[in-house]
Protein backbone atom coordinates (compact mmCIF):
# COMPACT_ATOMS: atom_id res chain seq x y z
CA UNK A 1 0.00 0.00 0.00
CA UNK A 2 2.02 2.87 -1.36
CA UNK A 3 0.55 6.40 -0.19
CA UNK A 4 3.45 8.16 -2.54
CA UNK A 5 4.63 7.48 -6.04
CA UNK A 6 5.93 11.01 -6.75
CA UNK A 7 7.76 12.56 -3.97
CA UNK A 8 6.09 16.42 -2.75
CA UNK A 9 8.34 19.04 -3.78
CA UNK A 10 7.93 21.26 -1.01
CA UNK A 11 10.15 20.21 2.01
CA UNK A 12 8.40 18.56 5.00
CA UNK A 13 7.80 21.19 8.11
CA UNK A 14 7.25 18.65 10.64
CA UNK A 15 8.29 15.71 12.61
CA UNK A 16 5.29 13.67 11.43
CA UNK A 17 5.12 14.61 7.88
CA UNK A 18 9.25 14.39 7.63
CA UNK A 19 8.47 10.73 8.91
CA UNK A 20 5.51 9.69 7.25
CA UNK A 21 7.76 10.70 3.94
CA UNK A 22 10.79 9.20 4.72
CA UNK A 23 8.71 5.44 5.09
CA UNK A 24 7.98 6.03 1.69
CA UNK A 25 11.99 5.92 1.15
CA UNK A 26 11.72 9.94 0.47
CA UNK A 27 15.54 10.32 1.47
CA UNK A 28 14.89 13.83 1.25
CA UNK A 29 12.47 14.12 3.81
CA UNK A 30 14.66 12.20 6.16
CA UNK A 31 17.86 14.71 5.41
CA UNK A 32 15.29 17.28 6.62
CA UNK A 33 15.29 14.90 10.32
CA UNK A 34 18.86 15.17 10.39
CA UNK A 35 19.57 18.15 9.41
CA UNK A 36 17.05 19.28 12.54
CA UNK A 37 18.49 17.09 15.41
CA UNK A 38 21.68 17.29 14.10
CA UNK A 39 23.42 19.32 16.62
CA UNK A 40 21.29 18.07 19.42
CA UNK A 41 22.45 14.66 18.76
CA UNK A 42 25.90 15.74 18.48
CA UNK A 43 25.77 17.58 21.79
CA UNK A 44 24.18 13.84 23.33
CA UNK A 45 26.61 11.93 21.98
CA UNK A 46 29.75 14.53 23.33
CA UNK A 47 28.47 15.32 26.83
CA UNK A 48 27.51 11.22 27.14
CA UNK A 49 31.09 10.17 26.63
CA UNK A 50 31.71 9.96 22.93
CA UNK A 51 34.56 12.29 22.89
CA UNK A 52 36.30 12.76 18.91
CA UNK A 53 33.91 9.59 17.86
CA UNK A 54 31.19 11.20 18.30
CA UNK A 55 30.52 12.18 14.29
CA UNK A 56 30.47 8.30 13.87
CA UNK A 57 28.33 7.92 16.69
CA UNK A 58 25.79 10.20 15.29
CA UNK A 59 25.89 8.87 11.47
CA UNK A 60 25.23 5.41 12.90
CA UNK A 61 21.99 6.51 15.10
CA UNK A 62 20.65 8.47 11.58
CA UNK A 63 21.00 5.38 9.85
CA UNK A 64 20.21 2.99 12.53
CA UNK A 65 17.30 5.36 13.27
CA UNK A 66 16.24 5.46 9.40
CA UNK A 67 16.17 1.63 9.23
CA UNK A 68 13.74 1.38 12.47
CA UNK A 69 11.73 3.95 11.71
CA UNK A 70 8.30 1.45 11.19
CA UNK A 71 8.80 0.80 14.92
CA UNK A 72 8.41 3.89 15.79
CA UNK A 73 5.66 4.97 17.31
CA UNK A 74 4.16 7.43 15.25
CA UNK A 75 1.99 9.32 17.68
CA UNK A 76 5.33 9.67 20.09
CA UNK A 77 7.44 12.33 19.50
CA UNK A 78 10.70 11.92 17.44
CA UNK A 79 13.38 13.33 19.72
CA UNK A 80 13.58 11.24 22.60
CA UNK A 81 13.95 7.92 20.01
CA UNK A 82 16.15 9.75 18.06
CA UNK A 83 18.27 10.69 20.91
CA UNK A 84 17.82 7.05 22.76
CA UNK A 85 19.49 5.42 19.65
CA UNK A 86 22.48 7.82 20.24
CA UNK A 87 22.47 7.00 23.52
CA UNK A 88 23.07 3.68 23.02
CA UNK A 89 25.23 4.33 20.53
CA UNK A 90 27.29 5.81 22.81
CA UNK A 91 27.03 3.30 25.16
CA UNK A 92 28.08 0.84 23.07
CA UNK A 93 30.98 2.74 22.27
CA UNK A 94 32.25 3.16 25.09
CA UNK A 95 31.91 -0.38 26.28
CA UNK A 96 33.60 -1.80 23.34
CA UNK A 97 36.50 0.87 24.08
CA UNK A 98 36.41 -0.63 27.79
CA UNK A 99 37.19 2.99 28.90
CA UNK A 100 34.94 4.87 31.28
CA UNK A 101 32.54 7.53 29.52
CA UNK A 102 34.02 11.00 30.20
CA UNK A 103 32.02 14.19 29.87
CA UNK A 104 33.85 15.26 26.10
CA UNK A 105 32.95 19.26 26.38
CA UNK A 106 34.95 22.29 26.97
CA UNK A 107 33.94 25.76 27.73
CA UNK A 108 33.66 28.21 25.31
CA UNK A 109 33.86 32.11 26.22
CA UNK A 110 31.95 33.67 23.55
CA UNK A 111 28.19 33.16 25.52
CA UNK A 112 29.39 34.58 28.64
CA UNK A 113 26.65 36.69 30.31
CA UNK A 114 27.40 40.27 30.28
CA UNK A 115 29.13 41.57 33.09
CA UNK A 116 30.73 45.45 33.37
CA UNK A 117 33.95 44.75 33.86
CA UNK A 118 36.43 42.23 32.65
CA UNK A 119 37.02 40.83 36.43
CA UNK A 120 33.38 40.09 36.36
CA UNK A 121 33.60 38.23 33.74
CA UNK A 122 37.08 36.79 34.88
CA UNK A 123 34.77 35.35 38.10
CA UNK A 124 32.21 34.09 35.72
CA UNK A 125 34.45 31.78 33.88
CA UNK A 126 35.64 31.00 37.13
CA UNK A 127 32.65 29.84 38.45
CA UNK A 128 31.82 27.93 35.50
CA UNK A 129 35.00 25.72 34.86
CA UNK A 130 34.82 24.63 38.56
CA UNK A 131 31.11 23.87 38.32
CA UNK A 132 31.81 21.70 35.06
CA UNK A 133 34.80 19.91 37.16
CA UNK A 134 32.52 18.85 39.75
CA UNK A 135 30.17 17.90 37.46
CA UNK A 136 32.77 15.59 35.77
CA UNK A 137 33.41 13.96 39.22
CA UNK A 138 29.82 13.00 39.57
CA UNK A 139 29.59 8.88 39.66
CA UNK A 140 28.37 8.18 36.27
CA UNK A 141 24.75 7.24 36.31
CA UNK A 142 24.23 10.59 38.02
CA UNK A 143 26.23 12.26 35.59
CA UNK A 144 24.07 11.37 32.63
CA UNK A 145 20.67 12.64 33.95
CA UNK A 146 21.97 16.08 34.75
CA UNK A 147 23.51 16.16 31.69
CA UNK A 148 20.28 15.23 30.28
CA UNK A 149 17.70 17.44 32.32
CA UNK A 150 20.20 20.21 32.24
CA UNK A 151 23.11 20.70 29.81
CA UNK A 152 20.64 19.38 27.16
CA UNK A 153 17.33 20.36 28.91
CA UNK A 154 15.07 17.35 28.31
CA UNK A 155 12.51 16.59 30.50
CA UNK A 156 12.15 14.21 33.30
CA UNK A 157 10.09 11.96 30.94
CA UNK A 158 12.67 12.19 28.08
CA UNK A 159 15.51 11.70 30.44
CA UNK A 160 13.77 8.71 31.13
CA UNK A 161 13.02 7.57 27.57
CA UNK A 162 16.90 8.10 26.59
CA UNK A 163 18.61 6.65 29.31
CA UNK A 164 16.23 3.77 29.05
CA UNK A 165 15.37 3.58 33.03
CA UNK A 166 12.38 4.36 35.41
CA UNK A 167 10.79 7.68 35.44
CA UNK A 168 11.37 7.52 39.13
CA UNK A 169 15.36 6.26 38.81
CA UNK A 170 15.55 9.64 37.06
CA UNK A 171 14.23 11.67 39.65
CA UNK A 172 16.13 10.31 42.36
CA UNK A 173 19.49 10.47 40.52
CA UNK A 174 18.79 13.83 39.78
CA UNK A 175 18.35 14.55 43.54
CA UNK A 176 21.18 12.47 44.60
CA UNK A 177 23.64 14.40 41.60
CA UNK A 178 22.05 17.71 42.55
CA UNK A 179 22.61 17.19 46.33
CA UNK A 180 26.78 16.01 45.94
CA UNK A 181 26.78 19.19 43.43
CA UNK A 182 25.24 21.71 45.79
CA UNK A 183 27.56 19.97 48.52
CA UNK A 184 31.01 20.30 46.32
CA UNK A 185 30.24 23.39 44.65
CA UNK A 186 29.28 24.75 48.72
CA UNK A 187 33.05 23.46 49.91
CA UNK A 188 34.12 25.34 46.98
CA UNK A 189 33.11 28.47 47.54
CA UNK A 190 33.71 28.15 51.52
CA UNK B 1 25.63 29.45 50.04
CA UNK B 2 23.91 27.87 47.11
CA UNK B 3 20.07 27.40 46.83
CA UNK B 4 18.47 24.86 44.56
CA UNK B 5 17.14 27.20 42.03
CA UNK B 6 20.69 28.73 42.03
CA UNK B 7 21.89 25.64 41.28
CA UNK B 8 19.64 24.13 38.61
CA UNK B 9 20.19 27.99 37.08
CA UNK B 10 23.61 27.92 36.71
CA UNK B 11 23.55 24.33 35.43
CA UNK B 12 21.28 25.08 32.58
CA UNK B 13 23.52 28.63 32.04
CA UNK B 14 26.81 26.28 31.91
CA UNK B 15 25.17 23.79 29.29
CA UNK B 16 24.54 26.56 27.39
CA UNK B 17 28.10 27.49 27.57
CA UNK B 18 29.53 24.60 26.73
CA UNK B 19 31.41 24.40 23.38
CA UNK B 20 30.74 20.89 21.37
CA UNK B 21 31.97 20.73 17.99
CA UNK B 22 30.12 19.67 15.69
CA UNK B 23 29.67 19.57 11.55
CA UNK B 24 27.47 21.74 9.70
CA UNK B 25 23.74 20.00 10.09
CA UNK B 26 23.16 19.83 6.16
CA UNK B 27 27.15 18.17 6.06
CA UNK B 28 25.75 15.53 8.34
CA UNK B 29 22.28 14.98 6.46
CA UNK B 30 24.38 14.14 2.97
CA UNK B 31 26.59 11.86 4.78
CA UNK B 32 23.62 9.67 6.10
CA UNK B 33 22.04 10.18 2.84
CA UNK B 34 24.80 8.91 1.11
CA UNK B 35 25.59 6.11 3.61
CA UNK B 36 21.56 5.01 3.17
CA UNK B 37 21.97 5.43 -0.64
CA UNK B 38 25.08 3.06 -0.12
CA UNK B 39 22.82 -0.07 1.35
CA UNK B 40 21.76 -2.81 -0.39
CA UNK B 41 18.26 -1.47 -1.99
CA UNK B 42 16.75 -4.22 -0.44
CA UNK B 43 17.94 -2.29 3.04
CA UNK B 44 17.64 0.93 1.84
CA UNK B 45 13.57 1.28 2.95
CA UNK B 46 12.81 1.79 6.41
CA UNK B 47 11.47 -1.58 7.57
CA UNK B 48 7.55 -1.67 7.19
CA UNK B 49 5.66 -3.74 9.32
CA UNK B 50 4.86 -6.92 7.85
CA UNK B 51 1.78 -8.53 10.63
CA UNK B 52 3.70 -6.25 13.27
CA UNK B 53 6.71 -7.27 12.78
CA UNK B 54 9.69 -5.05 11.49
CA UNK B 55 11.81 -6.06 8.72
CA UNK B 56 15.45 -7.22 10.29
CA UNK B 57 17.11 -4.89 11.92
CA UNK B 58 20.33 -6.81 10.53
CA UNK B 59 23.66 -5.21 9.64
CA UNK B 60 26.87 -7.21 9.22
CA UNK B 61 29.91 -4.65 10.55
CA UNK B 62 31.71 -2.50 7.83
CA UNK B 63 33.96 -4.15 5.40
CA UNK B 64 36.11 -1.39 4.32
CA UNK B 65 33.58 0.95 2.84
CA UNK B 66 31.36 2.20 4.93
CA UNK B 67 32.26 5.50 6.66
CA UNK B 68 32.59 4.44 9.64
CA UNK B 69 36.56 4.04 9.87
CA UNK B 70 36.77 0.09 9.82
CA UNK B 71 39.84 -0.28 11.71
CA UNK B 72 38.66 1.96 14.55
CA UNK B 73 35.72 -0.95 15.13
CA UNK B 74 37.44 -3.74 14.78
CA UNK B 75 40.01 -2.47 17.44
CA UNK B 76 36.95 -1.55 19.51
CA UNK B 77 35.29 -5.44 19.30
CA UNK B 78 38.82 -6.94 19.24
CA UNK B 79 39.14 -4.75 23.20
CA UNK B 80 35.81 -6.51 24.47
CA UNK B 81 36.63 -9.76 23.55
CA UNK B 82 40.17 -9.44 24.85
CA UNK B 83 38.24 -7.64 28.24
CA UNK B 84 35.92 -10.61 28.41
CA UNK B 85 38.43 -13.46 28.02
CA UNK B 86 41.23 -11.48 30.70
CA UNK B 87 37.83 -11.66 32.97
CA UNK B 88 36.60 -15.11 32.44
CA UNK B 89 39.71 -17.38 32.41
CA UNK B 90 42.68 -15.49 34.08
CA UNK B 91 45.84 -17.22 33.61
CA UNK B 92 44.85 -19.38 30.82
CA UNK B 93 46.67 -19.67 27.72
CA UNK B 94 43.89 -18.49 25.18
CA UNK B 95 43.90 -17.60 21.14
CA UNK B 96 42.47 -14.54 20.50
CA UNK B 97 39.31 -14.50 19.18
CA UNK B 98 39.18 -12.49 16.15
CA UNK B 99 36.23 -11.42 15.14
CA UNK B 100 35.32 -10.45 12.43
CA UNK B 101 31.83 -9.29 12.16
CA UNK B 102 28.52 -7.89 14.33
CA UNK B 103 25.15 -9.53 13.67
CA UNK B 104 22.72 -7.09 15.61
CA UNK B 105 19.64 -8.95 15.46
CA UNK B 106 16.37 -8.43 18.08
CA UNK B 107 18.35 -6.93 20.95
CA UNK B 108 21.19 -9.17 20.79
CA UNK B 109 24.22 -8.96 19.46
CA UNK B 110 26.10 -11.39 17.87
CA UNK B 111 29.98 -11.42 17.96
CA UNK B 112 31.16 -13.80 14.92
CA UNK B 113 34.97 -14.44 14.62
CA UNK B 114 37.37 -17.38 15.65
CA UNK B 115 35.84 -19.39 17.97
CA UNK B 116 35.99 -17.58 21.35
CA UNK B 117 36.76 -20.25 24.60
CA UNK B 118 33.50 -21.15 26.32
CA UNK B 119 33.24 -18.80 29.50
CA UNK B 120 33.56 -21.05 32.30
CA UNK B 121 31.77 -20.74 35.65
CA UNK B 122 28.31 -20.71 36.89
CA UNK B 123 25.55 -18.31 35.60
CA UNK B 124 24.64 -14.71 37.41
CA UNK B 125 21.31 -13.94 38.07
CA UNK B 126 20.57 -11.18 35.86
CA UNK B 127 20.50 -7.99 37.66
CA UNK B 128 17.32 -7.93 39.91
CA UNK B 129 16.28 -10.87 39.14
CA UNK B 130 13.20 -11.92 41.13
CA UNK B 131 10.36 -15.31 40.84
CA UNK B 132 7.28 -13.92 40.25
CA UNK B 133 4.52 -15.61 38.84
CA UNK B 134 3.07 -15.31 35.27
CA UNK B 135 0.11 -12.75 35.95
CA UNK B 136 2.88 -10.86 38.04
CA UNK B 137 5.43 -11.17 35.37
CA UNK B 138 2.85 -9.27 33.12
CA UNK B 139 1.82 -6.75 36.02
CA UNK B 140 6.03 -6.16 35.97
CA UNK B 141 6.53 -5.72 32.78
CA UNK B 142 5.28 -3.28 30.00
CA UNK B 143 5.37 -5.32 26.63
CA UNK B 144 3.31 -8.38 26.23
CA UNK B 145 4.49 -11.71 27.67
CA UNK B 146 4.60 -14.76 25.32
CA UNK B 147 3.59 -17.94 26.37
CA UNK B 148 4.19 -21.42 23.81
CA UNK B 149 1.40 -23.47 23.65
CA UNK B 150 3.55 -26.14 22.53
CA UNK B 151 4.56 -26.61 26.13
CA UNK B 152 2.78 -26.58 29.78
CA UNK B 153 3.54 -23.86 31.62
CA UNK B 154 6.11 -22.88 32.96
CA UNK B 155 7.81 -24.24 36.10
CA UNK B 156 9.14 -20.65 36.86
CA UNK B 157 8.83 -17.24 35.97
CA UNK B 158 11.24 -14.57 36.61
CA UNK B 159 11.61 -10.37 36.15
CA UNK B 160 15.15 -9.06 35.83
CA UNK B 161 16.48 -5.55 35.77
CA UNK B 162 12.92 -3.21 36.34
CA UNK B 163 11.52 -5.20 33.91
CA UNK B 164 13.04 -5.27 31.11
CA UNK B 165 13.50 -8.69 30.97
CA UNK B 166 10.90 -12.04 31.63
CA UNK B 167 12.36 -15.71 31.68
CA UNK B 168 9.83 -18.34 31.75
CA UNK B 169 11.94 -21.75 32.60
CA UNK B 170 10.69 -25.35 31.86
CA UNK B 171 13.20 -28.63 32.81
CA UNK B 172 15.71 -28.12 30.14
CA UNK B 173 13.96 -25.13 28.92
CA UNK B 174 14.47 -21.30 28.49
CA UNK B 175 12.24 -18.41 27.21
CA UNK B 176 13.69 -15.34 27.92
CA UNK B 177 11.77 -12.33 26.21
CA UNK B 178 12.97 -8.40 26.63
CA UNK B 179 11.51 -5.19 25.89
CA UNK B 180 13.28 -3.15 23.04
CA UNK B 181 15.14 -4.35 19.91
CA UNK B 182 17.27 -1.10 19.76
CA UNK B 183 19.44 -1.80 22.60
CA UNK B 184 21.82 -4.34 22.95
CA UNK B 185 19.77 -6.29 25.67
CA UNK B 186 22.53 -9.58 25.43
CA UNK B 187 25.50 -10.49 24.01
CA UNK B 188 26.59 -13.43 22.46
CA UNK B 189 30.02 -15.04 21.15
CA UNK B 190 30.30 -16.98 18.16
CA UNK B 191 32.63 -18.81 16.24
CA UNK B 192 30.66 -19.13 12.76
CA UNK B 193 27.68 -17.51 11.64
CA UNK B 194 24.67 -18.18 12.92
CA UNK B 195 21.31 -19.97 10.65
CA UNK B 196 18.82 -17.77 9.31
CA UNK B 197 15.30 -19.85 9.43
CA UNK B 198 11.86 -18.52 8.74
CA UNK B 199 9.08 -18.50 11.48
CA UNK B 200 6.22 -17.86 9.54
CA UNK B 201 6.30 -14.92 7.72
CA UNK B 202 9.57 -13.34 10.02
CA UNK B 203 12.79 -14.04 10.14
CA UNK B 204 15.16 -15.65 13.35
CA UNK B 205 17.99 -17.07 13.85
CA UNK B 206 19.32 -20.10 15.24
CA UNK B 207 23.00 -20.55 16.81
CA UNK B 208 23.42 -24.31 16.70
CA UNK B 209 26.45 -24.29 18.86
CA UNK B 210 27.60 -23.59 22.40
CA UNK B 211 28.33 -20.29 22.72
CA UNK B 212 29.32 -16.91 25.44
CA UNK B 213 26.81 -14.98 26.33
CA UNK B 214 26.34 -11.33 28.13
CA UNK B 215 24.05 -9.54 29.72
CA UNK B 216 24.11 -5.43 29.13
CA UNK B 217 22.38 -4.18 32.10
CA UNK B 218 19.92 -1.47 31.52
CA UNK B 219 20.79 2.41 30.99
CA UNK B 220 24.35 0.78 29.85
CA UNK B 221 26.36 2.23 32.47
CA UNK B 222 27.51 -0.77 34.49
CA UNK B 223 29.32 -3.46 33.77
CA UNK B 224 28.12 -6.48 31.75
CA UNK B 225 26.83 -9.72 33.36
CA UNK B 226 29.32 -11.87 33.02
CA UNK B 227 29.21 -14.15 30.22
CA UNK B 228 28.11 -17.56 30.55
CA UNK B 229 27.91 -20.62 28.18
CA UNK B 230 24.90 -20.90 26.39
CA UNK B 231 23.02 -23.74 24.75
CA UNK B 232 22.05 -23.68 21.13
CA UNK B 233 19.40 -20.75 21.24
CA UNK B 234 16.56 -19.82 18.76
CA UNK B 235 16.08 -16.13 18.27
CA UNK B 236 13.41 -13.79 16.94
CA UNK B 237 11.21 -11.29 17.22
CA UNK B 238 7.55 -10.09 17.81
CA UNK B 239 5.86 -6.70 17.31
CA UNK B 240 9.25 -4.85 19.33
CA UNK B 241 9.56 -7.46 21.73
CA UNK B 242 12.81 -9.74 21.39
CA UNK B 243 13.12 -13.71 22.29
CA UNK B 244 15.55 -15.94 22.76
CA UNK B 245 14.68 -19.80 23.34
CA UNK B 246 17.56 -22.17 24.86
CA UNK B 247 17.68 -25.96 25.55
CA UNK B 248 15.84 -27.37 22.59
CA UNK B 249 19.13 -29.01 21.05
CA UNK B 250 17.41 -29.09 17.80
CA UNK B 251 16.14 -26.41 15.00
CA UNK B 252 13.34 -28.08 14.54
CA UNK B 253 11.31 -28.42 18.01
CA UNK B 254 12.47 -24.80 18.59
CA UNK B 255 10.41 -23.49 15.51
CA UNK B 256 7.48 -25.51 16.57
CA UNK B 257 7.34 -23.50 20.26
CA UNK B 258 8.24 -20.42 18.79
CA UNK B 259 5.52 -20.57 16.50
CA UNK B 260 3.37 -21.80 19.31
CA UNK B 261 4.11 -18.46 21.23
CA UNK B 262 1.07 -16.62 22.07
Amino acid sequence: MESFTTYAKEPPTDDDEAIARSLTGDLAAYEVLVTRYSALAHRTAAMLGAADEAEDVVQEAFVKAYRHLATFRQDAPFRPWLLRIVANETHDLTRSRGRRAELAVKLTESRLPETESPEDAAVAVDRRTRLLDVVRTLPEREREVVVCRYFLQLSEAETAQVLDLPAGTVKSRTFRGLKRLREEVGRDLA
Amino acid sequence: MTSPDDLEARLLALGESLDIPAPQPDEVAHAVRARLESLPAADRRPARRLGGLPRLPVRRAPRGSGWLRPATRRRGIVSVVAILVALLLGGTPVGRAAVTEVLRFAGIELEIGGPGPLPAGLPEPLPGEHRVTLEQAREQVAFPVSVPTALSDPRDVRVSDGGRVVSLFWPGLRLDEYDGMLLGVFRKELGTWPQEVALGTAQAWWIPARHGLSYLPRGGGEAPVRARPAAPTLIWQRGQVGLRLEGTGDLRRALEIARSAR
